[in-house]
């Protein structure tokens, strides 16, 4: 418990110096956004009431710190480029790719695991070699190209979602997340293929150590030294890869979102950098790096769940 | 009870066998210590015998009979039965042989899990009983810890029970006291001399230390290079060693004053 705190204080921390890093990062290579909104000719006048509509004449500090406030009470500015609140805009897209993630996530997780164990089972037969072959196969080619091959086969050829037209989240839930799994398939092999075998040589170098000897000699069989020994061991560093994973994610998200013609997060935030829509996208850069630090942290609370000697204060 | 006949253990790796045709009984009740240096095969001997050497990996010849049953040559699943059941195993270290994960109660109630049909509480019950046996105190304050919580002679104590938890007929002990300090060593020592007379296990006590065999051990064998050199009684092995081997081992042990004569 005290341990969780402590986790839950330096995620806080961690955002504070993300959130200040990126508004100064974005303060030192904006240009001037009054500028951007109204272009080279604007009249000087005009620049100046909208600077000073924007807050654009306050000091630094103070800038940040009501931005800061502002993010906290869920007010993050308004878009340049679309002169809507920057959460309205945010918010319906958001919650697209977090949908996105998350079944990616879930498959990853549900697929990698027993195959990691089937192909530790594997080892020494024929379907070793096949299975390597396909796992490289499958972490070396890129989501966008099986992106491409899905949508052909899926949308086009077997029209089971269209391509492009996204269906409302809402209204067309059942349609959307179909349109969304085969997305996140795609999004998830490269990364399923690669639990797969780091777990898979986790496994292997459990099946080492003296206390699965120990097991095998009270009469336990493989199937029950797996499960009931090494499967748990070999957990904690799956559920590190998998925060890295869930962290990675979101970044790859963007790729197959425009693939697939998903009006999630990653569009909007291609859109905005190339308007030096600034507000939007700093808001982005800090979801993503929130979405990246609270992967890992739950990552570690877990772990702690799963192995006790990572309980004594955090220290191993 | 034990019976070893002429037993071979050659692994495919290595030019020379581990195990080179070596006989042994062990008797109802009784110890039996298996001394040599490390690669003389005395391990591999206990392993052959616990059905723990990787089959695909060596060849093995000769018999191993446990009361008339073949645990050489039978297959793998009725060598389940057997292991755990009737022959329990101590291993060297303790905090590496048990399952870091799990709660120390639950791996030595492991045995009664596999091959009993007693219930969750029913086998609590004797796991606590156990415990109480093998001089862990609280032992309901030990059934919940975790081996990383409890130190390297409470651990082998644990160990210790979970092997005889299902009172096996034979206790295989491969250098049980090796890792543990020398009082510490001497408290186990104790326990499985308790054990033996108020149980009657079997033991077969593996260590390369000749000192510690002769507190525990009534009869003795010692092995080099995979065979037997020398067996006997342990007073006789001791001040009447024949063959030149234990003579050097024995002349090897450290003492108070000196060279130990007799």
């Amino acid at each position: 418990m005290k341990y969780a705190l402590k986790r839950i204080f330096m995620l806080v921390l961690t955002m504070v110096i993300v959130s200040f890093l990126t508004f100064l990062a974005f303060e030192l290579i904006s240009g001037d956004p009054a500028e951007a909104m109204l272009g080279t000719e604007a009249t000087p006048e005009r620049l100046a009431a909208l600077r000073e509509e924007l807050g654009l004449n306050r000091p630094f500090l103070v800038r940040y710190a009501s931005w800061l406030a502002g993010f906290v009470s869920g007010d993050l500015g308004v878009s340049l480029r679309y002169r809507q609140p920057v959460w309205d805009l945010i918010a319906p897209k958001l919650e697209i790719t977090l949908c996105l993630c998350l079944a990616s996530f879930v498959l990853i997780t549900a697929v990698s695991i027993p195959l990691a164990i089937w192909s530790y089972r594997w080892t020494g037969t024929v379907f070793e070699a096949v299975r390597t072959a396909f796992n490289q196969l499958c972490m070396a080619v890129p989501p966008f190209f099986t992106g491409i091959l899905m949508t052909y086969l899926f949308g086009i050829v077997l029209r089971l979602f269209v391509p492009g037209d996204f269906p409302d989240l809402h209204t067309r839930f059942g349609e959307a997340m179909v349109h969304l799994f085969f997305a996140a398939v795609c999004l998830g092999i490269p990364r399923t293929a690669m639990t797969v075998r780091m777990m898979r040589s986790t496994v292997i170098s459990e099946m080492q150590k003296a206390y699965v000897r120990t097991a095998i000699s009270r009469g336990n069989d493989r199937h029950a030294v797996l499960t009931r020994h090494v499967l748990k061991n070999s957990l904690t560093s799956a559920i590190t890869f998998l925060g890295q994973t869930m962290a990675e994610l979101i970044g790859g998200s963007v790729v197959v979102e425009q693939v697939f013609g998903i009006p999630g997060l990653g569009r909007l935030l291609v859109y905005s950098i190339s308007t030096r829509d600034y507000p939007v996208v700093q808001t982005v850069v800090v979801i993503l790096a929130f979405w990246v630090v609270l992967a890992g942290t739950l990552a570690d609370l877990i772990n702690q769940q799963v192995d006790p000697r990572l309980r004594l204060g955090g220290a191993a | 009870m034990l019976e070893i006949r002429d037993l071979h253990v050659k692994f495919h790796n290595r030019d020379r066998e581990a195990v080179a045709g070596i006989s042994l009984t062990i008797g109802d009740g009784e110890i039996v210590g298996l001394v040599g240096e490390s690669g003389s095969g005395k391990s591999v001997t206990a392993m052959s015998i616990a059905g723990l050497l990787p089959r695909k990996q060596c060849d093995l010849s000769g018999d191993i009979l446990l009361d008339g049953e073949d645990l050489l040559h039978a297959p793998r699943s009725a060598l389940r039965q057997i292991h755990g059941r009737k022959i329990g195993v101590v291993f060297q270290e303790p905090m590496s042989a048990m399952d870091p994960l799990m709660k120390v109660g639950e791996q030595v109630g492991e045995v009664l899990r596999i091959h009993t049909d007693l219930d969750k509480n029913q086998r609590r019950a004797r796991v606590l009983e156990v415990m109480e046996a093998v001089d862990l105190h609280n032992p309901e304050e030990v059934y919940n810890k975790y081996p990383h919580e409890l130190s390297g002679g409470m651990l082998q104590r644990a160990m210790i029970a979970a092997a005889i938890v299902i009172q096996p007929a034979l206790l295989l002990l491969d250098e049980p006291t090796t890792a543990l300090d020398v009082t510490i060593q001497a408290q186990i020592l104790e326990l499985l001399k308790k054990l033996n007379a108020e149980q009657g296990i079997s033991m077969l006590f593996i260590s390369h230390n000749l000192n510690v065999v002769r507190k525990l051990c009534r009869r003795v064998a010692v092995m080099q290079r995979g065979v037997l050199v020398e067996e006997g009684s342990t007073d006789r092995v001791f001040f009447d060693p024949q063959h030149p081997y234990t003579k050097r081992l024995i002349d090897a042990i450290p003492t108070r004053h000196g060279k130990e004569t007799v």
